[in-house]
């Protein structure tokens, strides 16, 4: 999995390319470890290229989700496939984000 | 929901029925006075006749007595005169003997027939009594202006040549006493009349005699002479003044009054009717011997019947009292009847309303059937035929994750604590196994819940099965219940451990037990409603019956339709007691055999995850199926398998997974099977997807998005291996 991080003034954008099954999750896990620790302002998620997402995937949605807010920042999660949308709707997590 | 019945008929007897049974009351009562008086009416008849009869007697004995004194005052001197005929000097004496020496008698003579005696061609002697002073003084009757030879009582004894009772007369001394004499003809040696001896007597007592008879106290006594002559009357201007032949004349009933002299006068006894000045009346006559008088009582049927019409008055009056009486009490019974059926439209009203409760109560049961059209592996069906009274059986199923969860039970007793009672234990039937997968843990929560807040004593005899739907295998857990019936080729038990019904000792440990249900075998749950529901004659429809009609092979539904008609047949007129409650569950082999198989095998090591992907579209290009649904597929096998290969193991130890796919026509089935420590993600707790980011935990999403992706999953371990079976429907 590919993961690109952009940041443009208090905006971060991750870019997600291809699986976020469970194995790619720890890579993907790590390389946010550090967004994480600084999530004061606004993370966006573009989801564009990202094909699957399985429940680990999902946990380090919500861990961001988290940890921002604790910090004052916010996640915004950016261009979302229909599956995924769906495996979203699934686990009450489109209440969870806010979706562009 | 106004469920109230409004009946405007229910006013108690109509108006119509009431007034019929006014009339006929009342018509009955008339015709019973009227019988009781014409009955009556003829007994007062036949009374006044006796009595009249018997006075009639009475009065004649008594005249006759005077009579017959007067007579042989007369006849006892007869021989004396005869031998003073030959000593005509002393002839004055023989009047004077009869009067001294008979009371009755005021006056007598012996008056010779004119010319007997050359001598004295006039002679009569008369001996007369003093009423007053009982002196007797002698007169004579030869006088000039008497002319006693032309006397009555002269002539007629002379005519008839023997003894003659003279019409009644006033005295002619001008006194008002009525006087009648007694004459008897005395013959010489020559057998020729030569005198006439003579007996006056009073008859001032007759009107006393008379006026003593009283048989009514309005009656008129009467005594008329031979010739009619009016005697004794209560009208005294027609005494010796009136004969009854010309008082007849001027009678508005002339033929009946003729009709009653010409029978007094013929010297007849009897009565007849007889309409004098308006009214009717009754006359009793009845001769007096020798004299030819003829007495007679008149009688006003007027006064005859007036105790019959007093009485007839006092039955008027008690009918009137009696069907005023009648009408008080219909109004009162009216009202009674409206109070009654005040009570019973309550009554009614109460009865609707737990027929409601009853409506209520089934609802709660799943009532669809077939309850699983998508199941080949399953033909189920159940029902409550629930008795008249709202009664307390329950059942309940339902199937999660692959498993079959079912319960029947009967709660004690009947009507709405009953029904109550069902319908918490529904609940908790639900509620406890919404977490639970075995049915002992089940039936405890279930009892311990329950005998917590127990006051009213109320129990449930309670089974409890859990089926699981890809292996037969059946674990369940009785309380207190009849042990379900197996249906294979014959029929038999289920052995069951009697445990104790939910609701009666907290903290009791109720036993599990387990069995194989194998391809095509029946299960028969059921209250006590079916083996104990009753005849006429009190007996019982038995397993034995039950038997009987489960060996025809039929469908579950069939099953339970034969065995309500046999019970209905059965009981016939009797009325249902019991709910009746049967659930069949029919355990078929799956129809659609896996077409194809695959399987993969991963170690538990997370690189090999991707596998699964290369896994899945092989499956998904084999089924044709769409990218988002073979997405799907992997995420739930996914979840599945890393699950296993994150916790199944303990860490640093090598462990396989094994991943079996079934391809069918119409569905997929997915088994993990591993060899790691039990672990069943099936009770994993549900997520709560409305909970804030913040209160939501970082885990289980796993078995989450597995159960939301799948149609059916089922955990089970076997053999110190766990399996974990999806079944994805196409």
């Amino acid at each position: 999995m590919e993961v690109i991080i952009e940041k443009q003034n208090d905006v971060v954008t991750v870019f997600l390319k291809g699986r976020l099954d469970t194995l790619a999750s720890q890579e993907v896990s790590q390389k946010l470890e550090g967004l994480a620790e600084n999530a004061s302002g606004t993370i966006i998620m573009d989801c564009t290229e990202m094909s699957y997402i399985s429940s680990s995937g999902l946990r380090i949605f919500l861990a961001l989700r988290k940890a921002a807010s604790e910090k004052g920042g916010k996640v915004i999660v950016r261009n979302i496939s229909n599956d995924i949308r769906s495996v979203f709707m699934m686990t009450g997590f489109l209440n969870l984000f806010q979706i562009q | 929901m106004n469920i109230e019945k409004k009946d405007t008929k229910t006013d108690g007897i109509s108006m119509r029925a009431r007034l019929m049974l006014v009339i006929v009351a009342t018509l009955t009562l008339e015709a019973t006075a009227i019988i009781q008086f014409v009955f009556a009416q003829r007994e007062i008849k036949q009374e006044a006749s006796l009595r009249a009869e018997s006075e009639l007697k009475s009065a004649e004995n008594k005249i006759m007595d005077i009579v017959n004194q007067a007579e042989a005052a007369v006849h006892n001197n007869i021989w004396i005169a005869e031998w003073c005929l030959e000593n005509p000097d002393s002839l004055t004496r023989i009047p004077q003997l009869v009067v001294s020496k008979n009371p009755v008698v005021v006056g007598s003579t012996i008056a010779l027939v004119p010319g007997y005696l050359e001598k004295k061609p006039l002679y009569a002697p008369y001996a007369a009594k003093d009423l007053n002073t009982g002196e007797i003084k002698m007169l004579s009757l030869a006088t000039e202006e008497y002319d006693y030879p032309s006397s009555e009582w002269f002539t007629k004894p002379m005519e008839l040549n023997d003894s003659y009772w003279s019409e009644p007369y006033f005295d002619e001394n001008g006194s008002d006493i009525l006087m009648t004499t007694y004459s008897v003809p005395v013959k010489d040696k020559d057998g020729k009349v030569a005198a006439i001896l003579t007996a006056d007597i009073s008859l001032d007592w007759l009107t006393e005699l008379m006026q003593d008879i009283k048989v009514y106290p309005h009656a008129v006594n009467m005594v008329i002479s031979n010739s009619g002559q009016i005697m004794v009357c209560p009208v005294e201007t027609l005494v010796m003044q009136t004969n009854v032949n010309e008082f007849a004349l001027g009678s508005e009933d002339y033929e009946a009054l003729n009709q009653v002299n010409q029978a007094m006068l013929s010297g007849q006894a009897g009565e007849l009717p007889v309409r004098y000045k308006g009214q009717l009346n009754r006359v009793y006559f009845a001769p007096v011997e020798k004299t030819g008088w003829s007495l007679s009582i008149v009688l006003p049927e007027k006064e005859l019947y007036s105790g019959v019409r007093r009485i007839g008055m006092i039955v008027k009056l008690l009918q009137l009292l009696g069907v005023a009486m009648l009408i008080v009490i219909l109004r009162i019974a009216t009202k009674n009847q409206a109070r009654y059926h005040k009570i019973n439209e309550q009554k009614e009203k109460m009865e609707n309303e737990i027929h409601i409760a009853s409506k209520i109560q089934m609802a709660m049961i799943p009532k669809t059937f077939p309850p699983f059209p998508d199941r080949t592996d399953l033909d189920f069906a159940a029902a409550i035929v629930p008795a008249k009274q709202v009664g307390g059986d329950l059942y309940d199923f339902f199937i999660r994750d692959e498993k079959l969860y079912f319960c029947i039970g009967d709660v004690s007793g009947k009507g709405i604590p009953a029904s109550l009672v069902m319908a918490v234990t529904r609940s908790l039937f639900r509620a406890s196994s919404a977490h639970e997968t075995n049915p002992q843990r089940i039936v405890t929560a279930m009892n311990d819940t329950m005998t917590e807040s127990n006051d009213n004593n109320m129990f449930v005899t309670f089974f409890c099965g859990v089926l699981n739907l890809a292996t037969g295998h059946l674990h369940y857990c009785n309380a207190g219940h009849n042990p379900p019936l197996i249906l294979t080729d014959d029929i038999r038990l289920l052995p069951v451990e009697p445990n104790i019904p939910l609701g009666i000792l907290h903290g009791f440990s109720y036993n599990e037990q387990e069995t194989d249900l194998h391809y095509d075998e029946s299960l028969l749950l059921y209250t006590d409603g079916l083996t104990e529901a009753e005849d006429m004659q009190a007996q019982l429809f038995g397993l034995d019956r039950v038997e009987a009609v489960l060996r025809t092979r039929r469908s579950s539904q069939n099953h339970l339709e034969a065995l309500e008609s046999a019970v209905t047949e059965f009981v016939g007129e009797a009325p249902q007691s019991d709910d009746l409650t049967m659930l069949f569950i029919h355990y078929l082999p799956k129809e659609d055999a896996p077409l194809q198989e695959r399987h993969l095998v991963l170690h538990n090591d997370i690189q090999q995850i991707p596998q699964l992907a290369t896994f899945v579209e092989d499956i998904a290009q084999e089924k044709q199926l769409g990218q988002s649904l073979a997405m799907g597929i992997n995420l739930a096998l996914e979840e599945a398998v890393s699950n296993v290969i994150m916790y199944a193991y303990p860490k640093e130890t090598d462990g396989l997974v094994d991943v079996e796919a079934y391809l069918r026509k119409d569905s997929l089935e997915f088994v993990i099977v591993d060899s790691g420590i039990p672990f069943d993600p099936t009770k994993a707790p549900e997520v709560d997807l409305n909970a804030s980011a913040e209160e939501r935990p970082i885990g289980g999403l796993g078995i989450h998005l597995v159960r939301e992706l799948m149609d059916s999953v089922g955990y089970e371990r076997k053999d110190h291996k766990n399996y974990l079976k999806m079944i994805k429907k196409l």
